[in-house]
């Protein structure tokens, strides 16, 4: 369970500061798929950098099951991200020089999970493991890079716009996979995105806009990837 | 990069950020400037060494010009064409964005590769300091030179074609291979620029899998620069032949050479590997950040990352130790071998080499210490709003 209570950060100083997180609080549940909708500017992104450990709080609490997140150094912090948590970006992030196999070793490596090829298998790259990335379409990479977050068996996924460089089919593809992948396993899957349709796929919603949760609902007609609009 | 009328290029101030060139081409021009004025104002007496033994100094005094100028000024001249190509390329990949963008635009290859021509100014700025360091040692110089007075006295002189040949012919040699070779590395598609992939495609064909993911990493990061392998070499190699060499230096010629070897060398060391190692973290900052989002460690991050070179590094310290050890003893045993005061023979110093292979282990093993603890305070933040 990860509890979140009156968050707040500030970016900048002196005239230029201004608050991006502004006393932000919400309860995850273990397993739960979450997405946090707004525009540019509303503070998902922040929210989800602060919550996944990849930058300070200047206020309030973070709790993975009774571990204060704000109370860790970094060190701490780096063991915390280690066991718990799995990144998926936009952009991929993909190791340049190292070829499909290595870059889900990556993930795998963390978690001595020696059996990590099942997971190229199932997103559906088998016959590309000594691919380069720079070999890959823009699907097939973003699906590497969920195989290298799964490797790691990690408790909590965070997705940042996971689908947004893609086109509809791919899109659709991706979100379909994660979602496959998250029931399989149960992980806590936390996304954010400005792409409303996404949202019918979770099972809780929280829509955000100056820094501030405006809208949090629990989603009862969770859909597919493929019976959402996009 | 800027603009510079209808077209952007590369900046007199990114020509200038070539630090590394100048002071390369400074030690370089320092060096081979002395030693040739000296050639050529010797020469110019030459009809006034009279007696067996002052024909066999002056001949010695030529020839050690000769080869103190060759050899410095040569492996100073590779290394700098070598720095300067790998400059070329590093900037190409880290502006490909800028590039592409004036390729998609209709902009040349040849219009483009001209700004690099300013890179010519860093090795101008270099040859001058070095030219203008060269004369006010010259002085000094030449009454060590002549110490036993052997020769007739001789004060330094200017000579047109060695500053032409020192100072202009460089910095125009360097400004054309600078356009000569940018014109080499723009000519791929410029959709390829703009999406980075010549950094990427087609390397590490061959790599063999590892035991574990860091040593997989190591391997990668050595493959994908090998330019900085030779670089970190290189700064190991002018560590360990300088360094030794001062000290011997300072017992067959004199304190004042021996010193002047000393600073050449730290400055080249230090440079080659300042150099080396940011271009290092600088190419691997998307990795480092994403594997420390994912929870590695610092240290293990620099274990995959700067770790791999140590063998280049230790490997180069050793070649410098035999490279100077070789060289000064043709100096004492071939080219000074009928002059009074140079010892017969020459030893290797162990004691020496045990001293300066310590201050070795010690300086270069801190450096990546300090490379790694700041790799801790990359922030994880920013790969994220990219």
């Amino acid at each position: 369970m990860i509890t979140v209570k009156n968050l707040t950060k500030y970016y900048g100083t002196g005239d230029n500061k201004f608050k991006a997180l502004d006393g932000v609080s919400v309860n995850i549940n273990e397993g739960d798929f979450v997405v946090i909708l707004g525009a540019s500017g509303s503070g998902k992104s922040t929210f989800l950098n602060v919550i996944s450990g990849l930058e300070r709080p200047d206020g309030g609490n973070i709790d993975y099951d009774g571990k204060k997140l704000e109370n860790m150094n970094e060190r701490e912090l780096t063991e915390f991200r280690k066991n718990n948590t799995a990144f998926i970006f936009q952009q991929y992030y993909l190791l340049p020089h190292l070829n499909v196999d290595k870059n889900v070793k990556m993930g795998a490596a963390l978690d001595k999970n020696k059996d990590y090829k099942k997971y190229i298998e199932a997103v559906g790259l088998g016959d590309k493991i000594k691919k380069f990335p720079s070999e890959l379409s823009g699907g097939e990479q973003q699906r590497v890079s969920i195989a290298r977050a799964l490797a790691k068996n990690p408790k909590v996924l965070f997705l940042d716009e996971p689908t947004g460089a893609l086109d509809e089919k791919t899109g659709r593809q991706i979100l379909d996979y994660i979602i496959k992948l998250h029931k399989e396993q149960g992980f806590t899957m936390i996304m954010v995105t400005h792409n409303q349709n996404i949202a019918e796929t979770a099972n809780k919603i929280i829509k955000m806009n100056s820094g501030k949760i405006t809208e949090m609902h629990e989603n009862k007609n969770i859909k597919s990837a493929y019976e959402i609009g996009w | 990069m800027r603009s510079v009328g209808d077209i952007m290029v590369v900046g007199l101030k990114d020509g200038f950020k070539m630090f590394g060139i100048s002071i390369m081409t400074c030690c370089a021009v320092t060096v081979c400037n002395m030693f040739m004025n000296y050639y050529l104002d010797l020469t110019a007496v030459e009809n006034l060494v009279t007696g067996e033994y002052a024909r066999a100094f002056y001949d010695a005094q030529l020839m050690n010009s000769k080869v103190v100028c060759s050899v410095s000024g040569g492996c100073l001249l590779a290394t700098t064409v070598i720095m300067l190509f790998f400059y070329i390329g590093h900037y190409i990949n880290s502006h490909g964005m800028e590039i592409g963008i004036l390729k998609a635009l209709g902009y040349s290859d040849i219009k483009i590769a001209k700004g690099f021509s300013v890179f010519g100014a860093s090795v101008f700025s270099g040859c001058i300091v070095g030219y203008l360091l060269s004369f006010s040692l010259m002085p000094k110089f030449y009454e060590l030179q002549n110490e036993e007075g052997l020769l007739p006295d001789i004060s330094p002189n200017f000579h047109l074609p060695l500053f032409l040949w020192t100072v202009i012919a460089p910095a125009g040699f360097f400004a054309l291979i600078a356009v000569g070779h940018s014109l080499i590395k723009l000519k791929q598609p410029c959709v390829n620029l703009l999406k980075g992939i010549a950094r990427t495609k087609g390397k590490n064909r061959n790599v063999k899998d590892k035991k574990n993911f860091i040593s997989d990493m190591r391997s990668s990061v050595l493959r994908s620069r090998k330019t900085l392998v030779f670089f970190i070499a290189f700064s190991s190699f002018c560590f360990g032949t300088m360094i030794q060499m001062s000290s011997s230096m300072r017992e067959l010629s004199s304190d004042m050479m021996g010193i002047m070897i000393f600073i050449i060398g730290i400055a080249l060391a230090f440079t080659t590997l300042y150099i080396a190692l940011t271009a290092v973290i600088k190419s691997n900052l998307k990795n480092i950040t994403m594997m420390r989002i994912f929870g590695y460690s610092a240290g293990e991050c620099k274990r995959s990352v700067l770790d791999g070179y140590r063998p280049a590094a230790y490997i180069g310290f050793l070649i410098g130790s035999v490279y100077q050890y070789i060289l000064l003893k043709i100096m004492v045993e071939i080219v000074f071998s009928e002059i009074e005061g140079i010892p017969a023979e020459f030893n290797f110093d162990f004691p020496v080499f045990f001293i300066v292979l310590l201050s070795f282990i010690i300086i270069y093993e801190g450096i990546m210490l300090i490379y790694g603890s700041g790799m801790r305070k990359i922030p994880l933040k920013q790969i994220m709003s990219e």
